[in-house]
């Protein structure tokens, strides 16, 4: 899906799970997310730290959105 | 079983780039190749009528061109459609591959071609029809007609079709399971193929791994601060009594939902109706799929302009490339018409 | 380490007075082997049946198979950490009561990861327990806490299989094996210098641990492997009880407990070694959730492989989906050290077949064995006898059959993914996939 909207010059952050199935597929912005059931946060945490965890993914993605890219790049996030 | 056959003006021995701009023209009594065909075809076959259009005119003006075919078509009972064999004939081979995709999907009967290996129309419409591997130029008529004749016998007794290799048509995009050709257990093929990749003899791999195509990146956005960037995702977060109908896998549609007025997406209003993993954690925090809650922050901080309203859900899993491809399309048109900036896809 | 296994080849099994193996003919005791059973005040019920090759017969919910044995020397159990004293598998002598198999199956209650069996008919070959003679375990327990949902631990089913494998094959304790079969694998620095001039070949195993739940993964020596870190074992330890298949991932994708024991990669690596291959051992890995455990099992057992000097690596996935990618990164980090690999493993390509055959695709893994296609549609007739309860199928959330897949008259339809091991990682499958 994501490689369609990037087609039309819209840039995406794809934040997946499965980074090599990601890549496979050609995305070219990438942010790891936490786990298939829970991407954007994580149960086991407290909300302080599930938080944290998802504004600080959510950060890298937007940074990615902004940072030129030549090739299929992983964005790390602080949490 | 009946059949109808599409030539081009070439083969109806109409004319060559001087008439490609004919409009279809239908018989009732065989003409050129089609004869050829329908004699190898045989009894189990017949071909009643042969269809002839002028290349330029079905790529140009295949919205004319279907139309007239389909209101003649109409009128007739058939079972299977023929098209070419168009060699390397680039035009030709569009055209076959454009009449057999719409003849297909139109009357859902099966549709069996010809090109060569080179033939642009292979690339586009081996999907869409049985495309047998032919030759390069006309001089290959008898040969090339002979497994489309064949094939189309097998179809016509119901007969078990084998794979694309043994049959001899370019793969269509479709694997199936088969028993082994040769009876051998995986172990022995697993022996067999490791020592000789060790030994650095060649190999077959029982599955073909496709390089990728690649998307160049597009261009960043050049200030976050004044962005509107859309929510997309494939978790299946969708409103509680799920209004569009999403399937749990193997989704078939995408839906949007309104998110102007929403500072979060909260549990019991939105769930996620994924199929692919246990659900409790995304139902009890939905953000955990799609991240609202932290995109408002960074909209209020002023990190980003805003973020748009209404985000687009399908479920990813089980879901055809084609499905993919297909809602990746409809969606990016959409947000492209209403100016949004940047996309955040979140997936599982 | 030495391992033999003697063979008593089962032509048949019947019913009678006393459990006891003669020429081919496994006879037993149905009131001896009930009492196994009850040992376990949660089973409620239990019967048993005897299933031959070419039966009308279908199987469901199965939950397991395992092959009847006895440890005669160099340990003390079948199932060592599971049923008897932790030690390691692998020494001495087992006897084996060979080509056939003890199978259990759910009297009524099945579940995602049970299976269908069939005797006979078109898809008798798609297991290869329609080849085989069968004694069936059919049972009930009092597990309600699990009754309805669609994960179940099948403890007290899967562990009454062990016992009576256990019990049975002490009927050939003291009997002389019709053949030996000898599995002799010294320590990889005391082998002659022709075997150590052979390329050097490790088996790495990805066994099906993705529950975070305890219960349901593959055992190995009773441990949960959800908990383990790559590490290097001795094939005899597999070849002789070390793991228990788990109760998760879509049955036809899964390794039972028999396959896991007579395992036939490991067999044909064993036949090859000091022929074309040294055989080095096995790299036992796991299958995971999160992306980070990927990685770490990944590059930990790439470490091992190179530590070891293997030059090549068969790689098995136990599943599909999501473990496809710590499979394709397993591949593609030993193609990165410079082993050369294949892989071996099932495909989904959905039921028109259009699908991507693995979640995660990467060029570099070139050479790939495939077992079939575990989302492929198969139609039985109606009027074949049922052992279990076949509504189980199309009730109890099974990764194969759904409401509405049996049909008024009996008949039915389901994917793949719901047959008993059909996709037989261990490397018994004699199917695959084309290109149509």
């Amino acid at each position: 899906m994501g490689k369609e909207i990037e087609r039309t010059g819209i840039p995406v952050t794809v934040m997946c799970n499965l980074i090599d199935v990601a890549k496979t597929v050609g995305s070219n912005r990438m942010v790891q997310t936490v786990s298939v059931p829970y991407p954007l946060g994580d149960p086991e945490l407290s909300p302080e730290a599930e938080w944290q965890l998802r504004t600080s993914r959510v950060e890298a993605a937007l940074n990615a959105l902004a940072t030129p890219v030549e090739e299929p790049t992983v964005f790390p996030s602080k949490f | 079983m009946k059949a109808i056959h599409y030539i081009n003006q070439f083969f109806a021995g109409i004319g060559g780039e001087e008439m490609a701009d004919q409009t279809p023209v239908f018989h009732d009594k065989l003409i050129g190749c089609s004869m050829m065909l329908n004699a190898m075809c045989k009894p189990d076959i017949e071909v009643t009528n042969t269809i002839v259009c002028g290349d330029n005119y079905i790529t140009n003006h295949t919205e004319e061109a279907l139309k007239e075919i389909f209101a003649f078509l109409d009128t007739k009972e058939f079972g299977i459609f023929f098209a070419g064999p168009a060699f390397m004939a680039g035009r030709y081979g569009v055209g076959c591959g454009i009449i057999c995709k719409a003849v297909s999907e139109r009357y859902h009967v099966p549709v069996i071609t010809s090109m060569n290996e080179e033939n642009p129309g292979v690339e586009e419409y081996k999907a869409a029809a049985y495309i047998f591997k032919g030759g390069r130029k006309a001089t290959f008529m008898k040969q090339d007609v002979t497994p489309m004749a064949a094939f189309a016998k097998k179809i016509a007794k119901g007969e078990k079709l084998l794979p694309a290799a043994q049959e001899g048509y370019f793969p269509r995009g479709i694997r199936m399971e088969i028993p082994q050709p040769d009876g051998i257990m995986a172990a022995d093929r697993v022996i067999d193929m490791l020592l000789k990749k060790i030994n650095g003899e060649p190999f077959q791999t029982e599955l073909i791994i496709p390089s990728m195509e690649k998307i160049p990146p597009a261009a960043p956005v050049k200030d976050l601060s004044k962005a509107t960037i859309a929510l997309v995702s494939s978790s299946g977060v969708v409103p509680v009594d799920n209004p569009d109908r999403i399937q749990s896998a193997s989704a078939q549609k995408w839906g949007k939902y309104n998110i102007a007025d929403r500072d979060n997406l909260p549990e019991g209003v939105y769930k996620t109706i994924h199929a692919g993993f246990d659900p409790a954690a995304m139902c009890a925090v939905p953000d955990r799929g799609i991240p609202l809650d932290a995109m408002r922050y960074f909209e209020k901080q002023g990190k980003i302009g805003k973020v748009y309203d209404w985000f687009y859900v399908t479920v990813g899993t089980g879901t055809t490339q084609a499905f993919a491809a297909k809602f990746g399309k409809e969606i990016a048109k959409e947000l492209h018409d209403a100016g949004v900036d940047a996309v955040i896809l979140t997936s599982t | 380490m030495r391992l033999e296994i003697g063979a008593f080849h089962v032509k048949d099994i019947v019913f009678g007075d006393k459990t006891a193996y003669n020429a081919g003919v496994l006879t037993v005791n149905k009131e001896e082997l009930l009492k196994v059973v009850k040992e376990d005040e949660h089973i409620t019920t239990a019967d048993f049946r005897i299933v031959h090759p070419g039966d009308n017969t279908i199987l469901c919910p199965v939950k397991e198979a395992v092959e009847m044995r006895c440890k005669v020397s160099g340990g003390h159990g079948i199932f060592p950490g599971v049923l008897s004293e932790m030690e390691v598998a692998g020494s001495g002598r087992t006897h084996c009561l060979q080509d056939c198999s003890l199978i259990v199956v759910g009297e009524h209650a099945g579940g995602f990861q049970d299976g269908v069996i069939a005797m006979g008919g078109e898809y008798q070959h798609h297991t290869i327990y329609g080849d085989m003679v069968n004694l069936v375990l059919v049972a009930d327990t009092d597990e309600d806490f699990e009754r309805h949902e669609q994960q179940k631990k099948n403890h007290a089913l899967r562990w009454a299989g062990m016992r009576l494998a256990e019990y049975i094959g002490q009927c050939v304790k003291d009997l002389e094996p019709e053949n030996i079969e000898v599995y002799d694998l010294p320590s990889i620095y005391e082998r002659s210098e022709e075997v150590n001039k052979l390329p050097r070949v490790v088996y790495v195993l990805q066994p099906q641990t993705q529950m975070e739940a305890m219960g349901y993964n593959t055992l190995i020596y009773g441990w949960d492997g959800n908990h383990i870190l790559p590490t290097f074992m001795h094939p005899n330890e597999l070849l002789d009880g070390c793991m228990v298949s788990g109760s998760f991932m879509p049955t036809s994708s899964k390794i039972s407990t028999y396959e896991f024991a007579t395992n036939p990669m490991i067999k044909k690596l064993y036949e090859q070694h000091g022929k074309t291959i040294n055989f080095l051992g096995v790299i036992m890995s796991t299958l995971n959730v999160k992306m980070d455990e990927k990685v770490r099992c990944v590059k930990m057992a790439g470490q091992i492989a190179t530590s070891l000097g293997a030059q090549a690596a068969v790689v098995a996935e136990e599943g599909y989906g999501n473990p496809d990618v710590d499979y394709t990164a397993m591949l593609v980090e030993l193609e990165r050290l410079g082993i050369k690999t294949v892989g071996l493993s099932d495909e989904c390509t959905g039921r028109d077949g259009a699908s991507q055959p693995l979640v995660s695709m990467n060029p570099a893994t070139n050479a790939l064995v495939t077992t079939g296609n575990v989302s492929q549609l198969y139609e039985f007739p109606a009027g074949m006898e049922v052992i279990g309860e076949l509504e189980a199928l199309a009730r109890d959330g099974n990764s194969g059959g759904w409401e509405g897949c049996i049909r008024p008259d009996g008949s039915f339809i389901m994917e793949n993914n719901g047959m008993f091991c059909a996709n037989m990682i261990s490397g018994y499958s004699r199917r695959t996939c084309a290109d149509f």
